[in-house]
């Protein structure tokens, strides 16, 4: 008699999957149930209402919504950007250096081992009105003679925090692209320049083709964890001065926790969702084209 | 002769140019911690004073010694609070790498039907944003009773890592090549004793380094964390960070503190497993 017998790989899969389903994929199910809900924390017999779509209706014509996820998007927009490039620079001083390098690679690792909360609070203490480090450079250099208020006006507050955003991922993308920097044959690079390339040229051809699947090896792992930005803002400004740093997260979060609105967060959590994913399947498939390139290149 | 000199001078000033370059970056890549440091072992009145005072006058330690002599005196219970972090770190972190381990090897070893398939669906379990996470599992651990305690942020944790830790293993097992483990087994072995006495040792300082980076992101979680947990018996120190606060005022040099108790496992941590950590999240990215 032959029994089903499941093949190796399912096996040893199946504890991730157990897991997985149990707590990520019944919550996220339990929680779009409830989006259809008007489930409220203090009145636990709201759970049973269903209302359709109404909550998504509601969230459509809600205005600071809205804001809080155009402010989300470009955050991140502004954010991968320029740690891209500033990642690229680094990794490119880093590789440069004939000496010391071991211990500029660690020192340049150093941010990544700050969690986002303590990212948060250091800035949050930098970027201080009155004691922050920011402001009494400023002044001690004559530059201004106000204190400047960082976390207090909207516009700066969202500066302050995309620069502690920028100072705590730009590593991830250093290291990653370092590495393939060092990873890369110096052939192609010589040939480059022995057929007359000029250095920006051997860059941009030579290169850039190459590291580009480390740059998207970063990007995905950034993706995977853009929502860290939800502990720097927490602490920096919690969303104010009067909602002008709100993002998506901390708007749920508020939603949830201090006005009870589970069902309505739960709506708001999965545009949240849906844009974390838009944003990994996009890398993801950037990371698998880039690496077929590099396959039939070398 | 004259061109000579003058490419020799632009060299040596691109030299320079370079140099300050990469100072600067540095400086601003350690001043913020260095900041915090500094910080922690000022008075509070140095911290405060205007004109600010730059070279510290006086050092103390007294900030640290607060912090561990209890309720009380520190103003909060730093030592339950790292207590829960370690024992929840390091349970969900052993939980972590024993299944990666297993999905790892499945994903570098076999080939089956939809592989990339599953292996983009276990990544986007990762990309659920904490927060949004929290609200479905609030709800779930209120009802079955285990909202603060470490089971539940365990758990979460083991979900939370995971996807990465498969990833990462995955690529360690790739390095590995497979002919020393069929060898091994023309040799008698079982593939399980192949798999333990071959790949596993070989595969080792790389999933040595999985764990430690499924540690440090335990240990640092906040989103999860600050929701899931009420009180002293399961808080953790992120969480933690946030009693500094009052409502008006922030004990600012306590906080400095307490981020370098949080900080200083971290960096020790992160220091041993830089080599592996890259080598484990790019290998594939060449090979394919």
């Amino acid at each position: 008699m032959k029994g089903f017998k499941p093949s190796a790989p399912f096996l040893l899969l199946l504890p991730a999957m157990i897991v997985l389903a149990a707590v990520v994929v019944v919550p996220l199910l339990l929680s779009l149930y409830s989006s259809f809900t008007p489930f409220r924390l203090t009145r636990p017999e709201t759970f049973y209402v269903f209302i359709g779509i109404r909550n998504y209706l509601s969230i459509l014509s809600n205005t600071d919504f809205w804001w809080a996820f155009g402010r989300t998007v470009l955050l991140l927009t502004i954010a991968l950007n320029l740690e891209m490039l500033l990642g690229l620079g680094l990794a490119m001083l880093v590789e440069k250096a004939t000496r010391g390098q071991r211990i500029l690679r660690t020192l340049m690792m150093f941010p990544m081992m700050f969690s986002p909360i303590l990212v948060g609070f250091q800035f949050k203490f930098m970027f201080n009105d009155n004691i922050g480090l920011v402001n009494n450079a400023l002044q001690s250099l004559g530059i201004t003679q106000d204190a400047i208020p960082w976390l207090i006006e909207g516009h700066l507050a969202f500066i302050a925090i995309s620069i502690a955003e920028i100072w705590s991922s730009t590593a991830i993308f250093a290291i990653l692209i370092l590495a393939g920097l060092l990873a890369m044959p110096k052939e192609p690079i010589e040939a480059a320049r022995v057929d007359g390339c000029t250095p920006w040229q051997t860059f941009r051809y030579v290169t850039w083709p190459f590291v580009m699947p480390f740059a998207y090896i970063a990007m995905t792992i950034r993706s995977l964890d853009v929502a860290r930005a939800y502990d720097i803002v927490k602490i920096m400004t919690d969303g104010g001065p009067a909602g002008r740093t709100e993002l998506l997260w901390t708007l749920v979060a508020r939603t949830a926790y201090s006005d009870g609105r589970m069902g309505m967060a739960n709506a708001m959590a999965y545009f949240s969702i849906l844009l974390s994913i838009a944003f990994t399947v996009y890398f993801f498939n950037k990371l698998a084209a880039a690496r077929t390139q590099i396959g039939a290149e070398w | 002769m004259d061109e000579n000199s003058s490419a020799r001078l632009k060299r040596r000033l691109l030299g320079i140019v370079y140099r300050i370059g990469l100072f600067l970056a540095m400086l601003t890549i350690c001043l913020p911690g260095l900041w915090i440091v500094i910080s922690s072992l000022r008075p509070t009145v140095e911290i405060m004073a205007k004109p600010p005072v730059w070279i510290p006058q006086e050092i103390s330690f007294d900030a640290y010694v607060a912090m561990f002599s209890g309720i009380g005196k520190g103003g909060i219970p730093v030592i339950e609070y790292f207590r829960n972090s370690l024992i929840i770190s390091v349970t969900s972190t052993v939980i972590a790498v024993a299944i990666g381990m297993a999905g790892g090897y499945a994903f570098a070893r076999y080939r089956f039907r939809g592989k990339s398939g599953v292996f983009l669906g276990l990544m986007l379990t990762r990309t659920v944003p904490g927060i949004a996470l929290s609200l479905p599992l609030f709800f779930l651990y209120v009802r079955l009773g285990i909202i603060d305690t470490h089971f539940g942020l365990i758990l979460a944790y083991v979900a939370l890592n995971v996807p990465f830790t498969i990833w990462l293993i995955d690529g360690f097992f790739r390095q590995v090549p497979k002919d020393l483990a069929e060898a091994a087994q023309i040799d008698g072995c079982t593939r399980w004793q192949a798999f333990w006495q071959v790949e596993f040792p070989l595969a080792g300082p790389g999933i040595a380094s999985a764990a430690i980076f499924a540690f440090l992101t335990c240990w640092n979680e906040f989103a999860l964390a600050s929701q899931l947990t009420r009180s002293v018996s399961a808080k953790t120190l992120p969480v933690g960070l946030l009693d500094y606060t009052a409502e008006f005022t922030i004990d600012w040099r306590g906080m400095c503190a307490l981020a370098v108790v949080m900080i200083i496992p971290a960096l020790t941590l992160t220091y041993i497993v830089q080599k592996h950590l890259v080598g484990g999240l790019t290998s594939g990215a060449v090979k394919g």
